[in-house]
């Protein structure tokens, strides 16, 4: 369901970004905080909508998070929020859910390190 | 940028995102305000709609999203006027369309470009400032016609309404800076005034002159007249100035015979009193210089020229109940007066004796 070539994280929306903010990178650091505390929480959401089968309370938590993670570059993540946000909009909450619930953490645990290693790395 | 930019507000789902949009429109000079979704944002938008000067507005939202928020924004006078900048991401582009077509300013596409923002957003304050300098405008011109129809009011109670219209009109200036014109002048006055004036008690005198200004006054308004004046028991009345009558020998005489047909019931109820009062009138048609007449702080709006001496005179020369009508007058309206020659008058101040006719019936 998405490019497995694409990469974890595009660090060049993330320069973009700072450069767009006349290269804050205070800034940049804390928006990533921001987004991985509000992040953190949405998959959670996402996986109790699965579990509970309720497409409705898919859509929002899957739409933050795919509109988030677009703007911190975590661009793989974001395709698969985004499919996950159709999928509760059109009421499929199907046996394949869990399976892409799985997989969306999955990529959440890897964009979080990835995003870590590009604040210390700049830090450096 | 100048100081005062303007107060933007940033709606959308995404915390991160407003962080983004927040920290951007603070480094163009901008004061944010945030809300999470269209309800919050409607919410904030009605509490202070003056205070807001242009929002952008996430397409995509839970809740109330983008397109239902501008559509409310829209049907709602108080904040319609705001500019929406609609932000989207580039798959979103149908609804941008949709929403331009419903009135949102401008868009933007996520990730959002720095120098794109900077000059959306100046564009959006541009034409918020316009719009509220109009509105500005607009008050304060509300208030000068407001200020302008009270002194109307105020003028139309001192002086006749065609001035008080005259003076206020875009063509006021140049009416009031002088002016030739031909013009039908009347001149009334009573016969026995004078030694009434002397008998009578003040309270009398007042309560008939009072009653007399009365009947005259809804008499002159009925034919359109311009009052010059009135003097004590005389009164002088023209036409066709300020305001063009092609018919205003027609008038002068209509107004004059109305007058005598109401003075009448009026002066059999003074004969029982004791009062011995006639009405007169002289007519005249000629050309007179009308503007301002007076000095600095007492003006009037005045005739000058024969036409206005001669009515006076003939005026004077009119017994009780006649109406004189200079012959050039009866020649503009032979076919509808009937009258009677009077024969050829002395009328001081001019050399040569003037004919006059009594004007007997209007058709």
């Amino acid at each position: 369901m998405t490019d497995a070539d694409s990469p974890v994280l595009d660090a060049s929306v993330l320069d973009e970004l700072s450069a767009s903010v006349g290269g804050d990178r205070a800034f940049v650091t804390d928006l990533i905080d921001a987004y991985l505390t509000d992040g953190a929480q949405q998959v959670e959401q996402v996986e109790a909508a699965v579990a509970a089968g309720d497409p409705e309370a898919l859509v929002r938590p899957a739409h933050t998070l795919k509109s988030s993670s677009a703007t911190v570059g975590a661009t793989r993540l974001a395709a698969m929020a985004r499919e996950l946000e159709f999928a509760g909009r059109e009421g499929r909450v199907d046996d394949a859910q869990p399976s892409h619930a799985a997989a969306l953490r999955a990529e959440w645990d890897a964009a979080t390190s990835a995003l870590r290693d590009w604040v210390s790395r700049g830090d450096a | 940028m100048s100081d005062e930019v303007g107060i933007a507000l940033v709606v959308d789902d995404s915390r991160v995102n407003r962080l983004v949009l927040t920290r951007q429109l603070a480094g163009l000079g901008l004061e944010v305000l945030e809300a999470e979704n269209g309800i919050e944002a409607l919410e904030q938008l009605r509490a202070t709609p003056s205070a807001i000067d242009v929002v952008l507005l996430d397409v995509m939202m839970p809740e109330l999203d983008g397109y239902a928020t501008l559509e409310a924004m829209k049907a709602d006078q108080a904040v319609r006027h705001i500019p929406v900048i609609m932000v989207s991401g580039v798959e979103e582009l149908d609804s941008v369309v949709r929403c331009i077509e419903l009135g949102a300013t401008d868009y933007l596409t996520k990730p959002i470009n720095a120098r794109i923002l900077a000059a959306r957003i100046n564009a959006s304050l541009a034409a918020k400032r316009l719009h509220d300098l109009q509105a500005e405008y607009l008050e304060q011109q509300r208030q000068l016609t407001a200020t302008i129809e009270r002194q109307k009011t105020e003028l139309s109670r001192f002086l006749s309404p065609q001035i008080a219209h005259l003076i206020s009109s875009p063509e006021g200036e140049h009416l009031l800076a002088g002016h030739r014109r031909q013009i039908t002048v009347a001149f009334c006055d009573l016969r026995g005034f004078t030694t009434f004036a002397e008998q009578a008690d003040p309270e009398e005198l007042f309560s008939v002159l009072g009653e007399y200004h009365r009947m005259m006054g809804e008499v002159i308004v009925e034919h359109g007249g311009t009052l010059e004046h009135f003097a004590g028991d005389g009164v002088m009345i023209f036409f066709n100035d300020p305001v063009l009558q092609e018919d205003h020998v027609e008038r002068a005489v209509r107004m004059a015979t109305a007058m005598r047909d109401r003075f009448q019931p009026m002066a059999e109820r003074w004969k029982k009193r004791g009062y011995e009062l006639g009405f007169g009138v002289g007519i005249a048609v000629g050309y007179a210089t009308l503007g301002r007449i007076g000095f600095e702080g007492r003006h009037d709006y005045g005739a000058i020229g024969n036409v206005t001496i001669l009515a006076s005179r003939l005026s004077s020369q009119a017994g009780p109940n006649q109406i004189l009508l200079s012959q050039r007058a009866v020649g503009m309206i032979e076919e509808i007066v009937e009258v009677e020659p009077v024969g050829e008058l002395q009328i001081k101040g001019l050399s040569r004796p003037v004919s006059a006719s009594n004007v007997l019936a209007v058709r």
